[in-house]
């Protein structure tokens, strides 16, 4: 007898089809979402490169997490929406802060009666007024082990007693003499020592207003469920998609044209005139779309399912039709508005200090000599190749390492370190005795296809002044943390980077080579120069104004003397929008205030409903 | 009975399987995976600091001890929050894997099924210009790239004619399913149908040559009745061990281009954004899972096998 069994004997088959089918629909549904309420609201549909990661804002490092946070949280400060240079506004707070004649109290005031959005977090779930408490509490999250700040490096041993308070076991319920609030609406900050650019840091996205109710209520997920008082609400958040709808609670007045800096010759054409005086936010909804791939980023613009882009390598010559001056082609001119806005920061190469091959010596002639090879590299570098094959020759190459977009940037500084010169480079090496016996260095890089084309291009260059193929090595990583690693831990000869402005000060570039701060610190150069570092010192307490630009410019100049970067340039990026939204995009200094005062000319959906 | 100890018996045989699968992929993941700790610092850490996130993140454990807090989690279905977002593991996957399963499911099924039919007919004029031109077809559809169909399908449904959109997934209800799920769905059919049909014109021709078939063909039974009774049915072991393998792929993996061309929030792009981004709670959450799929597939396998072929058998014995 055969051994048999009769699986399906007492299933028939009516009943299993319905099984497989009911199976089938169910695993439809289960991948539905709820079905939209807002089909007849004016949804701003912003498009980014990139989604962020965490949303909290103790770890809102990157431009995209940002884009989230400013929208979500208030901050004490904000940015002018239209001027250039960047100009500090309040936001939360009524006034700038009051400083003291010492510099070491600094009083801020914020509105009244500014509440938190509703959320389960808080009893009954109605959000409570916010008050300078909310912002003590954010503060000192920074300096609490638990919750991985990133940005608690803007106030570490500035506010007498923080450092302490973290070290000391995070107890929030201990007082600490740098923050008092006066009263609920009057926050006094003692300062270890004058910190000019304390108004700036409660500009960043890190300084930005968290209710502990909800912090607590959501634990480690407060970094996908983000609750604050800024103007819009998120209501549904994912790798593609972050969906939020206006704060009934955000009031901040009225949108004044003029205030934010409007200026009818540079602005004239956006249409932002009709949005004077009027309450903002003024759209309903926003949803920013995180789109890494670019032909998937375009079609989506082109095709009108997002309202802006920043225009991909790829499209640029298909977009302008001309580069110098930037101007769109006919096609799109009549469709869509275009803003050509220069990075709030640069890119660079740097030499690693430490490494006695190149680097610091203590030997005067072999730290000269090493010098003399660090400058030939960067007299080898070909900063218009760089900036014609992978920026299309749209960014602003310039000397240094203070951006153009500063106002300490010296636009009169000599050239001299940016313009290729081969000829001089080989006289120097000739000179200290560089020829048969040049350094192998290694080179490191994020695995890229576009990084190692500008490996292979800086290599090209590097043979002009006679190093082989064989003594520039790359070395390539799989992310940028172990990147960053690497550079930390000083393993690598050279590296390429760039920086994105955290305020708009010269200081913030120029503490990449102050000594203190050397790797694992921000100095990853580690540059050591007690003539750069007591400039540094001096210049840490001083207020705004010439003296203070004229020593910037100084520490400036130390910089490209000494040949420790290969620097630099800013990148142009240029953005389009379709002219039915009113609005300047920016996404510089971390930002993404502008969406408070985006507007839709006109709703098309909304319209035929009225119709 | 007989069935419920087969699938006993195959469920405890797999936890080896599972046990291998788990520590090779941790050894992977701790010796030679991405660095967390930087991603997570800031741009100006101490030493310090670096040492503080390295322990948070469990790097200064030993790896025994790190391996044990694995087969804990495992066993307690609690992997713990995402190391980049701070969501709870458990969520992301409830999240993503249902979209996954309702983005990919159609292209699976209509890949399959359409590839069987051109499969059959091209095994039944087999050496014709009708064979020919299904493994033509099927070539192109081999050698373009998947990232060109994509890439090719939005522009054409979403921008030139403007039917469908270029990306999203706003699904609420039938139709707006269906209005985001055609193009990714047409895309992977495109890819899928060549080597599916390759695969099983393959096997159904070695069936179809077979002396049963050609006696049925001498008592006059009608093609399609042979195609689907004689051919189809005693060729299924080889198709259904491919199709329910590659179930645990598109379950557990999804398709990373297709969610990441569409914007679609799948377990695909997160598993990858895991991977190149060192996230281990979400690591280990998709590797076990994906070690639990294949012994289950595994088990339907062996059961399936028996229903469609009844020589054999669950007991370990064959039947003559």
């Amino acid at each position: 007898m055969l051994p048999s069994i009769s699986l399906f004997s007492d299933i028939n088959r009516p009943t299993l089809s319905f099984c497989l089918l009911l199976m089938l629909v169910l695993m439809l549904v289960s991948g539905c979402s709820e079905a939209p309420s807002d089909e007849y609201a004016e949804i701003y549909r912003h498009s980014e490169d990139e989604a962020p990661s965490s949303l909290d804002p103790a770890q809102a490092a990157t431009v995209y997490a940002n884009m989230v946070v400013v929208n979500v949280f208030d901050t004490l400060y904000r940015y002018k929406y239209l001027a250039r240079p960047y100009e500090l506004t309040s936001n939360l707070a009524l006034d700038l802060p009051e400083a003291s004649n010492d510099g070491l109290t600094y009083t801020i005031r914020i509105h009244q009666g500014v509440e938190f959005a509703d959320d389960p977090a808080f009893p009954d779930g109605i959000g409570r007024e916010v008050t300078v408490h909310d912002l003590i509490y954010s503060i000192q999250r920074h300096f609490d082990p638990n919750v991985r700040s990133q940005g608690a490096w803007l106030w570490s041993g500035r506010i007498v007693g923080l450092d302490e308070w973290g070290e000391n076991g995070a107890d929030y319920s201990a007082p600490i003499e740098g923050l008092r609030a006066l009263d609920d609406y009057t926050l006094e900050i003692n300062l270890t020592a004058p910190y000019p650019q304390l108004a700036y840091t409660l500009a960043t996205g890190f300084s930005a207003l968290v209710p502990r109710e909800a912090v607590e209520h959501y634990g480690r997920e407060f970094a996908v469920k983000p609750v604050g008082s800024g103007p819009f609400r998120l209501t549904s958040f994912n790798s593609a998609l972050a969906k939020f709808e206006r704060n009934p609670k955000f009031e901040r007045g009225t949108f004044d044209l003029a205030a934010e800096g409007y200026s009818a010759a540079l602005h004239g054409e956006f249409d932002l005139e009709a949005l004077d005086g009027q309450p903002y936010p003024f759209i309903d909804g926003l949803e920013i779309h995180f789109i890494d791939e670019n032909a998937a980023r375009w079609n989506s613009f082109i095709s009108g399912e997002v309202h802006n882009v920043m225009v991909p390598n790829e499209q640029i010559d298909v977009v302008l039709e001309s580069r110098n001056p930037i101007v769109l082609n006919n096609e799109l001119a009549e469709r869509f508005y275009k803003h050509a806005a220069q990075e709030a920061g640069f890119v660079y190469a740097g030499f690693n200090m430490a490494d006695e091959q190149f680097g610091h010596h203590p030997e005067p002639e072999q730290d000269a000599a090493n010098r003399a090879l660090r400058c030939a590299i960067r007299d080898a570098f070909d900063w218009p190749a760089r900036n014609e094959t992978f920026y299309f020759g749209l960014g602003q190459i310039f000397p240094g390492v203070i951006v153009p977009l500063v106002p300490e940037f010296d636009a009169a500084l000599s050239t001299r370190s940016i313009e290729r010169n081969i000829d001089a480079a080989n006289a120097a090496l000739d000179e200290f005795g560089w020829r048969d016996n040049l350094p192998t260095l290694s080179y490191g890089m994020p695995s890229s296809v576009q990084q190692r084309q500008m490996f292979e291009q800086f290599r090209a260059q590097l043979q002009d002044i006679g190093f082989a193929t064989d003594q520039f090595v790359p070395e390539s990583f799989a992310t940028f943390g172990d990147f960053s690693r690497a550079i930390k831990s000083r393993q690598l000869d050279l590296f390429f980077l760039g920086w994105t402005l955290d305020y708009p000060d010269a200081q913030n570039t120029l503490q990449l080579f102050y000594g203190p701060n050397a790797t694992p610190g921000s100095n990853n150069f580690n540059y050591q120069n007690p003539e750069f570092d007591a400039l540094y010192d001096q210049t840490l307490t001083m207020q705004p104004g010439p003296e203070r630009t004229a020593l910037y410019r100084q520490m400036n100049d130390i910089v490209i003397e000494d040949c420790v970067a290969v620097s630099g340039l800013s990148r142009t990026r240029v953005h389009l929008w379709d002219k039915q939204v009113r609005m300047l995009p920016d996404r510089e200094i971390l930002g993404g205030f502008f969406m408070r005062f985006v507007d839709l000319a006109d709703a098309p959906v909304a319209a035929e409903l009225n119709n | 009975m007989e069935l419920l100890s087969y699938a006993l018996r195959k469920l405890i045989g797999g936890i080896p399987l599972i046990l291998g699968v788990t520590l090779i992929s941790f050894v992977l993941m701790v010796y030679f995976g991405p660095d967390k700790t930087f991603e997570l610092l800031s741009k100006n850490p101490t030493e310090a600091e670096i040492a503080q996130v390295r322990a948070q993140l469990g790097y200064d454990q030993p790896f025994l001890v790190r391996y044990g807090t694995y087969l804990k989690e495992m066993v307690t279905l609690d992997f713990g929050f995402s190391d980049s977002t701070g969501e709870r593991v458990n969520s992301i996957l409830q999240r993503t894997i249902p979209v996954s399963l309702a983005l990919l499911a159609p292209g699976f099924i209509l890949g399959n099924l359409l590839g069987i039919v051109l499969g059959l007919i091209a095994a039944w004029y087999r050496g014709g210009w009708i064979d020919k031109l299904i493994m033509g077809g099927a070539v192109v559809g081999m050698s373009i790239s998947f990232l060109v169909v994509i890439v090719a399908f939005q522009a054409l449904f979403g921008v030139v004619l403007g039917w469908f959109p270029v990306r999203g997934w706003v699904v609420h209800d039938l139709p707006s399913y269906l209005h985001y799920v055609t193009v990714p769905t047409l895309a992977s059919v495109f890819v899928a149908l060549g080597y599916n049909t390759r695969f099983f014109r393959a096997v159904l021709v070695e069936e179809i040559n077979r002396d049963h078939v050609r006696t049925a063909r001498a008592f006059g039974a009608k093609p399609a009745e042979i195609l689907y009774r004689n051919v189809l049915m005693n060729a299924m072991i080889p198709i259904v061990t491919r199709v329910l393998f590659s179930i645990p792929l598109i379950v557990v993996s999804g398709s990373l281009l297709i969610e990441s061309y569409f914007g679609i929030p799948g377990i695909g792009k997160v598993t990858f954004d895991a991977i190149t981004s060192g996230d281990q709670p979400v690591l280990k959450a998709v590797v076990s899972l994906t070690a639990v799929m294949f012994v289950l597939i595994l088990i339907l396998t062996d059961i399936l096998y028996r229903a469609v072929d009844p020589r054999v058998s669950l007991s370990g014995e064959t039947a003559r």
